[in-house]
């Protein structure tokens, strides 16, 4: 409310202001404007003249053409138009956007402008082809003709329809199996129509081809274009996740009523990577005698479709500890393939006896294009030698005791 | 053998009936009863705080009540039983002549020290177990928990390590009766070297741990240092056989200690790592970390034994 408010204020300040600079003009007459007024004028005067008077299309093309109509005269003028003398086989009119004109009426000094539409016959062979246009003013004194001159060349064989084009900056884009390619397209209106565009995609089986309007979060399937307008359409391919890898072509296709356009695009699978972890029995515990090495043994599979190079394997340990892997790295890893890992984990010699959690990793790529992490709950106990050496002593107390029994007992 | 069982029933009924144990006992019972009373009142306050309490019956006995736990009661005051036990064990029937008398009987020498021992071991165990009962009995009546396996496994070895424990005073002031003449000597002797072991080894293990190896809480002390500190305060307060049963008998009522270090250095990874399974130790585990403790307590206790028998058997006794 406040806004609407300070707008009126300013706009009614800006209406002071004007009739004050009006007041001043008017107080100081013979200034600026009024020389205009005096220009020598005629008392009359017309032109009719195109605002090309040559133009070259190819075969099967229509000519639209500015028509400027100007009376030069100081009298208002109603001024007749017709086609004096059209080519044979063509079809030409004046017209304004939506229908053909006979007449015009234009003001002293004023230029009007129309349409000259020239259709050429489709049988029409190239050459060139005048087609004159006769103004006369409504009492017939005053005329004036105009000549257009058309060429028509000969249509190139298998010529696009001129119209729209597409055109797109990267039309090949490289990525896993497992994720999404947006290609971006600009789509080029070149008629000097209006009109609707639909647009179409053909891939590969099971593949989802959408298109969306650029930085949008919709989908569209159709596109309506003013004339000369261009703009921006991603396309976006999801493929098939069963798809092998190798080099996909998708074709896009903008169709109207009149024109149309393709473009090809191509995606380039490499697979997806998926690396998968486990031991045999799906027991993720075991136990380790702390300063002794332990042994455990898990598999590494490569579940995507694409071959996984140099598999490395790392741990997450508690400081002074040891854990090894054998083989220690995977050269090749083809997809579906099982690897069996030996692990050997060496608690430090100081370790407390409880359960600590070993983390093993591995890894592919860099930084990981994938990974799987399997945590370990390592049971850590202590060594049962000191144990035997505990009861030794106590054996060895017991024993000194019983051969003190027997040498001094009896007295 | 005869003469064995004659010196030992004859001992037991001799400390059954006698005046000093049944005030003894009173007193001990009494004191343990209170506690584990306290603790057990004060249970559910107690399980709330802990984190992860699977053993709850345990913390009646691990938890303080009233100033002690009932463990630390034991470790601080079960020496007074066998000391009472055993100060005026030889020295007595020598002063009033009834050594030779015994052993003017067909029982041997042997017979009358270990007799007298093994009385005093029976009655300590008695003792101890009997606290123990009534105290579970009391946590069955009021708590309402019902130990399992694990739970009665551990206070079968914790009565075990105290039976050891208060018999390894037994055996000492066993040995000073034997090696002093005077009743009242004896007693003093054991009673100072009590004193002595259980209180001030710990006071003089700060001592020498501080002037070896400075700590100053106000200075930043590296790790290092602070570690060393602690494993001489650890090494000399071990000479303490308090310190060496608290040790054994705290990892053992409590499942959840690893350790029986107070200051443990560790790497943050490992750090982390530990922290992330709070698993209670199995009683093996536990059993096998204080084995060394349990070995030289066991050790010590028969050490004692063995040396009073020896020097007993060699003494002239009909003077």
């Amino acid at each position: 409310m406040m806004r609407i408010g300070k707008n009126a204020c300013r706009s009614g300040k800006g209406i002071f202001m004007g009739a004050a600079v009006l007041m001043f003009l008017i107080s100081t007459p013979g200034h600026a404007k009024k020389p205009e007024a005096h220009k020598a004028l005629p008392p009359r005067a017309i032109t009719v003249s195109p605002a090309f008077t040559g133009v070259v299309i190819s075969q099967g093309e229509d000519v639209n053409i500015d028509l400027l109509v100007t009376n030069g005269g100081r009298k208002d003028e109603n001024i007749d138009l017709s086609l004096s003398s059209v080519p044979q086989g063509w079809k030409a009119r004046i017209k304004t956007y939506d229908f053909g004109v006979t007449g015009v009426y234009v003001k002293s000094d004023e230029t009007k402008t129309l349409t000259l539409r020239v259709v050429p016959d489709k049988a029409v062979q190239p050459g060139d082809y005048p087609v004159d246009i006769r103004a006369c003013t409504q009492d017939d004194r005053l005329t004036s003709t105009a000549r257009v001159m058309v060429t028509v060349r000969e249509k190139k064989e298998e010529k696009e329809p001129e119209g729209v084009e597409i055109i797109t900056s990267y039309p090949v884009l490289k990525g896993p199996t497992d994720g999404q390619f947006e290609f971006s397209i600009e789509i080029e209106n070149k008629s000097d129509q209006d009109s609707i565009f639909n647009l179409a995609a053909a891939g590969p089986e099971n593949w989802e081809i959408s298109f969306k309007p650029a930085y949008e979060d919709k989908y569209i399937s159709s596109l309506r274009l003013k004339a000369d307008q261009r703009q921006t359409v991603a396309v976006e391919v999801k493929p098939d996740h069963r798809a092998e890898p190798a080099s996909y072509a998708i074709e896009v296709a903008v169709n109207s009523a009149k024109a149309r356009a393709q473009a090809a695009l191509t995606v380039i699978l490499t697979g997806t990577y998926k690396l998968d972890a486990g031991t045999a029995n799906g027991l993720l515990s075991l136990n380790a005698v702390r300063g002794e090495q332990a042994n455990l043994s898990f598999y590494v599979q490569n579940n995507g479709s694409a071959t996984l190079h140099n598999v490395r394997f790392l741990s997450f340990k508690p400081e002074n500890w040891k854990v090894e892997f054998t083989p220690k790295s995977i050269d090749v890893l083809p997809p579906q393939q099982l690897e069996q890992i030996e692990v050997a984990i060496i608690p430090a010699e100081q370790a407390l006896v409880g359960d600590y959690s070993v983390g093993l990793r591995a890894e592919c790529g860099n930084p990981p294009k994938a990974e799987k992490t399997i945590e370990l709950r390592v049971g850590v106990t202590a060594s049962a030698a000191w144990g035997w050496i505990g009861i030794g002593i106590i054996v060895l107390v017991m024993a000194s005791l019983v051969i003190m029994f027997i040498r001094l007992g009896r007295r | 053998m005869q003469g064995l069982y004659a010196v030992f029933t004859k001992e037991l009924q001799d400390h059954f009936s006698s005046f000093r144990f049944a005030i003894l006992f009173a007193l001990i019972a009494m004191v343990s009863f209170i506690t584990s009373y306290m603790a057990a009142i004060h249970l559910s306050e107690n399980l709330e705080n802990l984190s992860s309490t699977r053993f709850p019956f345990l913390t009646l006995f691990s938890t303080p009540g009233a100033v002690f736990s009932m463990v630390q009661f034991v470790a601080f005051f079960g020496p007074l039983i066998g000391l009472v036990l055993g100060f005026d064990a030889i020295n007595r029937e020598r002063a009033q002549g009834t050594l030779i008398k015994v052993v003017s009987q067909p029982i041997y020498r042997d017979a009358v020290i270990n007799g007298k021992f093994l009385a005093g071991v029976a009655t300590i165990s008695i003792m101890l177990t009997s606290i123990v009962l009534v105290i579970t009995g009391f946590g069955l009546a009021i708590v309402g928990v019902v130990p399992g396996v694990g739970e009665i496994g551990r206070l079968i070895i914790y009565l075990v390590i105290s039976i050891f424990y208060v018999s390894f005073w037994l055996g000492l002031s066993i040995l000073f009766s034997i090696l002093l003449k005077s009743v009242a000597t004896s007693a003093l002797t054991s009673v100072a070297l009590w004193i002595f072991l259980s209180f001030f080894v710990t006071l003089g293990a700060e001592a020498v741990a501080n002037s070896v190896a400075p700590v100053d809480p106000n200075k930043n002390v590296p790790p290092e240092m602070v570690i060393q500190n602690a494993k001489i305060k650890k090494m000399v307060s071990l000479c303490s056989p308090m310190v060496l049963y608290n040790d054994a008998t705290a990892t053992i009522i409590d499942p959840m200690r690893n350790t029986t270090r107070s200051l443990v250095l560790m790497g943050p990874m490992e750090e982390l790592l530990s922290s992330r399974f709070q698993n209670p130790l199995a009683l093996t585990q536990s059993i096998l970390v204080v084995l060394p403790y349990i070995t030289v307590l066991i050790a010590i206790t028969l050490v004692c034994f063995t040396v009073s028998y020896l020097v007993f058997m060699l003494q002239e006794i009909r003077t």
